[in-house]
């Protein structure tokens, strides 16, 4: 029995990743990015990156979280009967680790092993997503909707994906030159986090959406997960290419909406544990077999990296 | 240790088993026996459950009468095959004919909620032809109903028993979606979608009465396996935990252990009650309104036992017919060995499906079938295997230790009616004193046909997917139908189109026996359509004073 996870389709983590290797070798210039509608404004100081880089830390070490708890229970549940299961836990938790690591350094500069766990993990959701995809297009029926329930969840690895390209990007606004704005490839980096996060929180939705659509949304707090954070990703859009420099106060409230939302969801799945045969007297069967109790903070560290692009969108003219 | 369901009756005193809770109990209205109910319904299975809770809902006064106990199923039911032979009628009958049949666990039960305690709860719809099947299709006879009716209310029995099934579902007109997800395949279901795909036939996963979320009290199946008997978690939704609740909490009244043994008629010709065996006496209910839901053989059974000097043929048998045209459905099946692990016991035996031979009319027989997936327990595969091929001491414990690569396909097919199979009344008496009935049954060249064509199609199917000791159990059947037949003229039915009787018009049929022709689905999903579609027309016609 595949079982419930939460998080990502592929195709935003990608592009995230695809970008981060992109934006690695490239300098930061202290130009203006001319193509966005931006406005004449005095350079950020580096204490503002190194708070949204921290952030975004934060933010990818909730994702790791998520990951780690969520894989662990999943591939136990898959009695580990492919070596390659344990890769998700490994690398979850190196991210998690590198993620307080992250939290707690107040330098300046994008540290090497940070960043190398960061691409590892990016990687390894990336292989994962693609080792799912094989699972269900195996079985009888190939991409059916049988096998999207049922199969490994599609876009459970692709958390992993978000985690370390969330990360990722954090090293690259922590990598800031004195005096100058953070970028990312070349593009304002709270811009390019805040679109990357709202396309990472409709991958989210989706995969909520179907596993939900799975458990016939027989309750109806079941709808909160595919109505608040598509609202949230759709502001976080709206600010990624809207002015900067203004007060997004909708914006900022509805994300910490989505974040309390992740939290919120983690309750409403034990819930859902209880209402299976035996309840939580039973967890050793149920907490396997009921809703997965670590998908939902997905959202959360989601929103935590929404909210790190806002503050920059917010304190930074141009990013 | 709750006490023995068989030793005294538990719905008394007031109140009845609350089914969700151990030892819990839920308020009941009782009435006297000389309280004169607007409805006796003796029956409490796929018809008379939601005829009864239908009625009761109306406002109608109505006992549900019930011959087997009140089960608790998070109490009563082990894990346990010869324990739970006590879900089935096992009393005695006489069974004769060319072809006779194994009375019990396939086609019957004795209990509250009838045999949908016990069913595999496979939950298809008849193929909109069928209910034309003489016009359209050239045999059997046509239903008075129409089938986009039908259609109306298959989605309101799908709804109210949370079927689960797919997303689209390959067969027939558009339905409505399924109100649950359908349940993940196990190994043997798998290996039915292979050999299907193998042979350019098109499969599903099966629509099936047990939730896989959550559903009010009844929490997500568990895939226990014990799904031909009592399920002990209510993920089932049986009888027992639908519509019997309901007809509880509109204020019907449930009588377990109460068998009824006559319909009482008076002067006028009309129903006045029924006479009914509970607690080692003989009572009298007194009804405005008499239903009969005991299926295929107890139906015409108690119909026949109530004759008198005005109808001393049987009571709504002015046509002959009642025990007639007695129909089962063909079951056979063709199993082999996989050198993967299989493990065909995991979960409900019939996840997946093809129907391809009911909606494909290319073929020298008349009607359809289709076959499932199986996953039958232990006992039953030991039976199978001494009954089917003989084996006996170290040959079938050698055969025993291949059971987690076993597999298997059986299939539900249509048998034709005719007047030759039919149910009578011998002359033996049961424990109630009553004439017990004689089943007489042989099967047709067509139905020969028929069976003959499935076997050959599924040995192909299981040879497909690599299959090796490949045999044909060729001798199974499962459900009843016919033996009270609806129909527009009261020359050839028994019943009319709302299940009323043509002969005494406060006389009811609602269950398996007015089934013209049976169709190559199981039927309880087409009954309790049927039986919901009942309880509407009679309140519209209580509502226009023809009642």
């Amino acid at each position: 029995m595949a079982e419930n996870q939460l998080t990502d389709l592929a195709a935003p983590g990608i592009a995230l990743l695809g970008l981060g290797v992109l934006i690695l070798s490239r300098r930061r210039r202290p130009t203006r990015v001319t193509a966005l509608p931006v406005l004449a404004a005095p350079p950020v100081d580096r204490g503002t990156a190194i708070h949204a880089a921290k952030r975004l830390n934060r933010a990818a070490g909730t994702l790791a979280a998520s990951v780690l708890a969520d894989s662990a229970v999943e591939h136990y549940r898959g009695s580990f009967h492919n070596k390659a299961m344990f890769a998700p836990l490994v690398t979850s938790a190196l991210s998690l680790a590198v993620s307080v690591h992250g939290v707690a350094d107040k330098r300046p500069a994008a540290h090497w092993f940070r960043d190398t766990v960061y691409v590892v993990a990016g990687l390894t959701g990336l292989i994962g997503t693609a080792f799912h995809i094989y699972n269900v297009g195996k079985k009888p029926g190939g991409m059916s909707w049988q096998n999207l329930f049922y199969s490994a969840p599609i876009g459970a690895p692709a958390a992993l994906l978000l985690s370390g390209g969330v990360g990722f990007l954090a090293e690259r606004v922590r990598d800031n030159k004195p005096g100058t704005d953070p970028l990312i490839a070349g593009l304002p980096a709270g811009r390019v986090v805040a679109a990357a996060t709202g396309a990472g929180l409709l991958g989210t939705v989706a995969e909520a959406g179907l596993l939900h659509f799975r458990g016939a949304y027989h309750d109806p707090f079941m709808f909160a997960p595919v109505t608040i954070p598509p609202v949230a990703a759709g502001l976080l859009t709206n600010a990624a290419y809207g002015p900067a420099c203004s007060n997004r106060r909708l914006t900022r409230w509805w994300l910490r909406l989505t974040a309390l939302l992740g939290f919120a969801g983690t309750g409403f799945h034990a819930y859902g544990v209880a209402r299976n045969m035996g309840g939580w007297r039973n967890w050793r069967q149920n907490v396997l077999n009921g809703p997965p109790l670590p998908a939902p903070p997905s959202f959360t560290g989601l929103a935590l990296a929404g909210l790190a692009a806002l503050g920059l969108l917010e304190d930074n003219p141009d990013g | 240790m709750p006490a023995d369901p068989f030793a005294a009756p538990r719905a008394t005193g007031g109140r009845a088993p609350d089914v969700f809770r151990r030892g819990g109990w839920v308020p009941m209205r009782q009435y006297r026996d000389d309280d004169t109910v607007d409805f006796a319904v003796v029956g409490t299975g796929a018809g008379g459950g939601p005829l009864i809770a239908g009625l009761a809902e109306a406002g109608f006064s109505v006992i549900g009468f019930d011959a087997g106990p009140y089960f608790r199923p998070l109490e009563d039911f082990a894990s346990d095959e010869r324990e739970q032979e006590k879900l089935y009628w096992n009393d005695e009958r006489v069974v004769d004919g060319a072809n006779p049949l194994t009375m019990g666990g396939k086609n019957s039960g004795k209990a509250v909620g009838g045999s949908t305690v016990h069913f595999a709860m496979v939950s298809l719809r008849f193929r909109p032809e069928w209910f034309r099947s003489r016009t359209i299709l050239g045999y059997g006879a046509d239903w008075p109903l129409d089938w986009r009716e039908m259609w109306h209310y298959y989605g309101r029995a799908e709804k109210a028993l949370s079927i689960a099934g797919p997303v689209t579902y390959p067969w027939g007109p558009k339905r409505p979606r399924y109100p649950y997800r359908a349940h993940e395949l196990n190994g043997a279901a798998q290996l039915l979608a292979r050999g299907a795909e193998a042979m350019g036939m098109k499969w599903t996963a099966t629509p099936l009465a047990t939730v896989s979320a959550p559903h009010g009290q009844s929490p997500p199946c568990v895939y226990r396996g014990f799904c031909r008997f009592g399920c002990s978690t209510n993920a089932k939704q049986s009888q027992l935990v639908t519509f019997i609740p309901r007809a509880l909490r509109a204020g019907a009244e449930i009588r377990d252990l109460a068998m009824v043994g006559r319909i009482e008629v008076g002067p006028t010709g009309l129903a006045t009650g029924v006479h009914f065996h509970r607690e080692g006496r003989w009572r009298f209910q007194r009804a405005r309104h008499v239903v009969v839901a005991g299926y295929a053989v107890e139906t015409p059974r108690l119909l026949l036992a109530s004759a008198n000097g005005q109808f001393p043929d049987g009571l709504a048998n002015s046509s002959g017919l009642v025990g007639k045209n007695l129909m089962t459905q063909s079951n056979q099946a063709v199993f082999g060995t996989m050198e993967q692990e299989v493990r065909w016991y995991k979960g409900p035996p019939s996840l997946s499906i093809t129907e391809h031979w009911n909606y494909e009319d290319r073929k020298d027989f008349a009607g359809g079938y289709c076959w499932m997936a199986q996953g039958p327990l232990p006992v039953e595969w030991a039976t199978i295997q001494t009954t089917s091929r003989g084996l006996r001491g170290q040959a079938l414990r050698d055969e025993m230790e291949k059971y987690n690569h076993q597999v298997g396909l059986k299939m539900v097919g249509e048998m034709l009616p005719d007047e030759r199979n039919r149910v009578t009344l011998a002359d033996d008496k049961d424990q109630y004193g009553l004439r017990v009935a004689r089943v007489t049954y042989s099967w047709g060249d067509n139905d020969k046909a028929l069976i003959n064509h499935a076997l050959d199609q599924m040995q192909t199917s299981l040879e497909a997917v690599g299959a090796k000791e490949i045999f044909r159990q060729e001798n199974d059947t499962n459900h009843l139908a016919g033996t009270a037949r609806m129909g527009d003229d009261p020359r050839t039915s028994v019943v009319n189109a709302d299940c009323r009787s043509w002969d005494i018009p406060n006389l009811w049929v609602c269950d398996g026996s007015i089934f013209p022709t049976t169709g190559g689905v199981n039927p309880s999903l087409t009954i309790t359509s049927i039986a919901m579609r009942t309880a509407d027309r009679i309140r519209m016609l209580a509502k226009r004073g023809e009642l």
